[in-house]
């Protein structure tokens, strides 16, 4: 497997030093994220999120398939992210490395596990029929705090999506194209995000966000906490690495809930934006055949 | 969806890759990423050249059989003309990644359509040869690709090029064909039933579109050839417009 | 003959004109980056840049930009010390391609007893003695015909930061302002702050300051010149505002 450069001393004892005295090497604060940007495709479920040099796509897809047979009024949800070497060269298809096997279990337990998606909604004919919606993260460019990043783009790709309409009719599903009818919504509940804080110094008493990756190769531990605008926690993990006095870790959750608000309020104004766009000649609302339902 | 929308590239989209390009056409959205010459792995490393690794990721799902063979055909005609004897046991490695295929509105998407893999080729090729320049990969010559499909309206057999994805499904036969700056044939692929004639159409249709002359005045200014052939774009004069932007912006201080 | 030089957008395997090439019976054409030769007498460019035709120094060369070195003979570079071998040290040049070798006595007045003891992980500042296709790249860090370290051996303290070969190349030319184009480390000094710099040949450059702030200040004015374009007007209002963001 190619290794990847570790970073040399003089860059480990400059970017502790540095951080000691309250400065990061690209001048942010300690607090702040790097420039936040996402683009939806022209296609329904494709969400582009750049995070300074870090940039993901995630596309989000749907297609009818057989429920699990023990759980049969439940549909299929997926999350891969399959690492390349267009991210880095540093990582092999096929060869899941410490980082995306890290990667792909916090977006399960965040975006999964937390019930962000209503799989029961996916059902379409007990125990026969029900949607399978997988989400493929695929990174394009590595520069830190990929956690972040991914979640994300998974939420707002999830978010943007539209399925296929479906009827059923004495038993007969039918599918609509969609030139015959508009794509539905998925049935979401809340949206979660991730808030990674990196750590440093030997007391382990320096806490930023948004590592970038020179920051990243140098931190001695890390904290991921995944949770929604209301504070709801979906979990926290903080996985070895230098010890945190607990004081720290409450604070920095309480950060990172002003975050997570500003991430949802972001993504919101990004979705409303699309659907303007694409609504032009306002006829969005004829075409719905939804409910109004209350999301979180 | 029409196969007559101009073609776009922007060169260096991912700041840590070494070239990088992304390039859409015809509905199709493609980013590929160039790293190299690296040190190969011991199983890849040859000792007079370099390896080409190519992988093309898809938008939805994992690669399967469809991106391996993709994977190798590229790999092959990209071999040809990348001077890898520049880098013995070193490592060319190249990342496709599909982002958007044009969408069919009449038929439910993963519906697996039997040709699908041609018409995406030109695409992929594309991306590849500007990221390669992207990346300042010394190479032999550039190269251009097209996609030809021979259809049955009534009758006649009429050859399309860059043929939409319902034209696809009716389709006698699909070829792509690939060419370099210096004309050669490079790649040539075909699915399908058609005549050893049919095949001669098809070459000298792709070959009409991929090498059209460019003439040059005492080797600066270049003379842009205004007929469109087929209502084609060119593609040649399509890279060389977008690198000659990139080496403007890269040597403006010059 | 032309006695001007002249340049021209060239992709590889583009043909060029032979009356451009120019011809003198003393001295032979010297073909710079970015071409090749095919005997007896094509000249092929291989990358896409700008052809660049000196009649006066009899060569010829194609200018472009890039971000993965390759080694050559005489580029002073920054390395990173890998690990130690019994008579060398391995030295990391370009990342995720092989190691060069530095032998142990290549520092100034090295003896087996009183060589210098680096540390994996330790940067270094040397010039490339060997680099071809077949072998790794040996390094020096003393000049081989006066014995001197002249500024080559181990970096200490400061920052390194990732930059274009070109603007590696561009930072160590002679008369960087009127030929490079680049004011920004004269308008960084100009605004009183003390440093001082390395510029590796493979795309680093090592910034040294006894206040972590301004070695900041420098790397991001730099990068951004770097990853920017940026012009000399541009680089006067990026390190103002620099200056300003950091007070």
């Amino acid at each position: 497997m190619p290794r990847e450069a570790e970073p040399s001393l003089n860059e480990k004892t400059f970017v502790l030093q540095a951080l000691q005295e309250k400065l990061r090497l690209d001048g942010r604060e300690f607090d702040q994220y790097r420039p936040l940007e996402l683009t939806f495709g022209e296609e329904y479920g494709v969400a582009e999120v750049s995070l300074g040099k870090t940039k993901v796509l995630a596309k989000a897809s749907a297609e009818v398939t057989v429920p699990y047979p023990d759980r049969p009024l439940d549909g299929v949800f997926q999350i891969s992210t399959e690492l390349s070497p267009m991210a880095s060269p540093a990582f092999e298809v096929n060869r899941p490395t410490e980082t995306e096997v890290l990667l792909s279990r916090l977006l399960e337990k965040t975006v999964r596990r937390s019930g962000a998606l209503d799989t029961e909604s996916l059902c379409l004919v007990a125990g026969q029929k029900c949607w399978s919606v997988r989400v493929d993260v695929h990174v394009l460019s590595h520069d830190g705090n990929l956690i972040d990043a991914c979640c994300f783009a998974v939420v707002a790709a999830l978010r943007h999506f539209k399925k296929a309409d479906t009827s059923i009719e004495g038993g007969v599903l039918t599918v609509y194209t969609p030139a015959e009818r508009e794509p539905v919504p998925l049935g979401w509940l809340h949206s979660p995000f991730c808030v990674t804080w990196s750590v440093f110094g030997e007391e382990g008493d320096i806490a930023i966000l948004d590592a970038t990756r020179a920051e990243e190769q140098v931190r001695v531990g890390s904290c991921t906490i995944s949770l929604n605008r209301h504070g709801e926690i979906c979990q926290i993990a903080k996985l070895g690495g230098t010890a945190v006095e607990a004081i720290a870790l409450l604070n920095c959750t309480g950060i990172a809930l002003t975050k997570a608000k500003e991430l949802s309020s972001y993504l919101d104004g990004k979705l409303a934006e699309d659907a303007k766009r694409r609504d032009k000649s306002g006829r969005a609302e004829l075409l719905t055949a939804e409910n109004d339902r209350v999301t979180g | 969806m029409t196969a007559n929308t101009a073609p776009e590239a922007a060169l260096g989209v991912l700041p840590k890759a070494d070239g990088s390009a992304k390039y859409s056409h015809a509905g199709y959205t493609i980013t590929a990423s160039v790293n190299g010459p690296l040190e190969a792995q011991r199983k890849d490393e040859h000792p007079n050249e370099a390896h080409v690794d190519v992988i093309v990721r898809p938008a939805a799902g994992v690669g399967a059989t469809r991106e391996r063979h993709l994977e190798s055909v590229l790999q092959s005609s990209l071999s040809q003309i990348i001077l890898v004897k520049n880098f013995p046991r070193g490592l060319i490695q190249i990342v496709l990644q599909i982002e958007e295929t044009p969408e069919n509105d009449y038929v439910n998407t993963k519906l697996v359509q039997a040709s699908v893999n041609f018409p995406i080729m030109p695409a992929l090729f594309q991306t590849c040869i500007l990221a390669l320049l992207s990346a300042a990969v010394p190479m032999r010559a550039t190269a251009t690709a097209s996609v030809v499909a021979i259809v049955l309206e009534g009758e006649k057999k009429k050859t399309v090029v860059d043929p939409t994805p319902k034209q696809l499904q009716t389709a006698q036969s699909v070829h792509v064909l690939a060419f370099t700056s210096h004309d050669e044939l490079l790649l040539a692929e075909s699915e399908g039933d058609f005549t050893v004639q049919e095949w001669d159409e098809i070459y000298e249709t792709a070959k009409g579109i991929c090498c059209r002359p460019q003439t040059r005045k005492s080797g600066a200014e270049m003379v842009l050839d205004e007929a469109d052939v087929a209502g084609q774009a060119d593609m040649r004069q399509f890279i060389r417009s977008t690198m000659e932007g990139k080496v403007a912006a890269d040597l403006h201080w010059k | 003959m032309e006695t001007q030089s002249q340049s021209f957008v060239v992709l590889p395997g583009d043909a060029i004109d032979p009356s451009i090439i120019p011809t003198t019976k003393t001295k032979p054409l010297r073909l710079g980056p970015g071409l090749r030769h095919i005997p007896p007498s094509e000249i092929v460019p291989t990358v896409s840049g700008k052809l660049i035709v000196d009649p006066r120094k009899n060569s010829m060369w194609v200018e472009y930009n890039s971000h993965r070195y390759i080694p050559s003979q005489n580029d002073l570079i920054i390395g990173q010390i890998a690990r130690n071998a019994a008579d060398f040290y391995y030295v990391n040049i370009s990342p995720y391609n092989s190691n060069a070798t530095l032998p142990h006595l290549s520092f100034e007045s090295a003896t087996k007893k009183t060589r210098p003891q680096l540390a994996p992980g330790q940067l270094i500042y040397a010039r490339v003695t060997l680099a071809n296709k077949h072998m790794d790249a040996e390094l020096e860090c003393v000049s081989s015909t006066t014995g001197k370290a002249e500024g080559l051996g181990p970096i200490t303290g400061g920052m390194v930061f990732d930059i274009s070969l070109g603007f590696a190349r561009r930072l160590l030319m002679a008369k960087s302002k009127d030929e490079g184009g680049l004011q920004v480390l004269e308008l960084l000094g100009e605004e009183g702050l003390a440093f001082e710099t390395a510029v590796g040949r493979n795309g680093k450059v090592w910034v040294g300051s006894d206040s972590p702030k301004i070695v900041i200040i420098v790397g991001r004015a730099l990068k951004e010149t770097d990853e920017g374009d940026l012009g000399v007007d541009a680089q006067k209002k990026l390190v103002k505002r620099l200056m300003r963001d950091m007070r």
